[in-house]
């Protein structure tokens, strides 16, 4: 009896495995990258790295649903749209690319083994070419899926080289090591390489870790040496935020604008009030508010790739 | 002439500045407290040792420890996994390089997780250095 039991415990273990590796969705951000992210939630057995200094590890699959899966991927591949690099769940695809150019990320829910941290990586592994995973810790993060696609983006910038975005006195002394950006009526930005679950995140230019007399320019590290990523020749992301829209004309009561794709606009006041919203056309735009529309305006355009905001004094 | 002559050495100036300002912007050398000079027949004698291993890698950093793992990856890179017993302990992951060309590098790191100090081995001017840093340079969260 004792012995069936254990058959049992076995097959439902490995039905258990093989659902969890059979519910991933197969997806990829940009196919013709050689340069490779996984995302891998079916956990697994890890051994001979940096992170084994007690011996194997055995990580969990994720458990998520392929909806939430393909979320996280969505998110994830959005802060990458600017690079020639593929964010794949695909573990073949991660096998097939160059040993110094991939990395994989497991997600998965217990970080016991480390301690309670949303994610840790070794910073600049992704051409280490020795297989080193980075980690994404769900159950630090609530299993709530905008934190562990926050976390993961977080965790790939760190295999990338780069050091946290950090906060220092007029002296040149750290005030924390974690930049939790900006918050006011113009910004509600932060670093993803500083804390960058609750704004809208995004790569900055700013002081890392390593000093303040450091300027760590996220994209150029990542698409520089020595990951060799570059950009994508064509993508409507590489649009820099700053070119995407342009005001041509503003009065009391009008705005006329220039965009270069099709955005969501909203037009606030200083105080923070939502005076008008719309959507911007590709070319030239006339946006109507109300003539007590004066003084101090900031305007906010947001599209699939680029966003961006402007003050406006009317 | 002398207007021109200024011209051109305020250009030059002008692009010197540029390309040392996109220089900073990628990747920065690391801030670190001690530097030890190593062979490059040190390191590859990592490479030839038995598992258990008792050798002076440099003056002043003696390795005493045990191969944990070995694994080639591609056809171009042997990685080593060595369980440190000597001072300063922790783990050394190391991994020798083939490029294209035939030219052999080596890369690593010797961590102990949560410790504040770890080193890392880079190589400047054809010659390998551990360099003795904060660990959150070289493993964060």
């Amino acid at each position: 009896m004792k012995r069936y039991s254990i058959h049992i415990v076995l097959f439902l273990s490995l039905v258990m495995h093989m659902n969890a590796s059979a519910q991933v969705p197969v997806l990829n951000s940009f196919s013709s990258a050689a340069a490779t992210i996984y995302l891998d939630f079916t956990g697994g057995e890890v051994d001979g790295t940096i992170w084994n200094e007690n011996g194997k590890i055995i990580a969990e699959p994720s458990g998520l649903s392929p909806a939430s899966i393909t979320w996280i991927h969505k998110m994830i591949a959005d802060h990458f749209k600017l690079f020639n690099l593929n964010i794949t769940t695909d573990p073949e695809v991660y096998q097939r690319a160059p040993v110094k150019q991939r990395m994989r990320v497991i997600i998965t829910t217990d970080g016991s083994w480390y301690g309670p941290v949303s994610g840790v990586s070794a910073i600049g592994s992704f051409t280490w070419g020795d297989d080193t995973p980075a980690w994404v810790f769900m159950d630090a993060v609530s299993n709530n899926p905008a934190y562990i696609a926050s976390a993961a983006t977080h965790q790939i910038g760190h295999t990338l080289g780069l050091q946290h975005q950090s906060v220092y006195d007029s002296y040149g002394s750290m005030i924390t090591e974690l930049s939790g950006g900006e918050s006011n009526i113009f910004s509600n930005e932060a670093p993803l390489m500083g804390i960058p679950f609750y704004k809208q995140a995004d790569w900055k230019d700013g002081h890392p870790s390593t000093g303040a007399q450091n300027i760590q320019s996220d994209t150029a590290v990542i698409a520089g040496a020595p990951n060799y990523i570059g950009y994508r020749k064509t993508v409507a992301g590489s649009i820099p935020s700053e070119k995407a829209v342009k005001i041509e004309r503003q009065e009391p009561g009008s705005l006329g604008i220039t965009s270069c794709g099709n955005y969501n606009y909203r037009l606030f006041d200083i105080s923070g009030r939502l005076l008008t919203q719309g959507s911007l056309k590709t070319g030239y735009n006339e946006i109507r508010t109300s003539p007590e529309s004066s003084g101090i305006l900031v305007f906010q355009w947001i599209g699939e790739s680029v966003t961006g905001s402007q003050m406006i004094i009317n | 002439m002398t207007t021109l002559k200024t011209t051109i050495t305020g250009i030059s100036l002008l692009f010197g500045l540029t390309l040392s300002a996109q220089k900073k912007d990628t990747q920065q050398e690391l801030p670190f407290s001690n530097k030890i000079e190593v062979s490059d027949q040190a390191l590859e004698a990592l490479f030839l040792a038995p598992e258990n291993i008792d050798m002076q890698l440099a003056p002043g950093l003696r390795l005493e420890g045990r191969i944990q793992n070995k694994s080639v990856h591609g056809n171009a890179v042997t990685s080593l996994l060595i369980k440190v017993d000597s001072n300063p302990g922790g783990t050394l992951s190391i991994s020798r390089y083939k490029d294209p060309n035939g030219k052999i590098y080596y890369a690593g790191r010797l961590l102990k997780l949560h410790e504040p100090d770890g080193m890392m081995l880079v190589e400047k001017d054809q010659h390998y250095f551990f360099l003795e840093t904060q660990q959150r340079f070289l493993v964060a969260e």
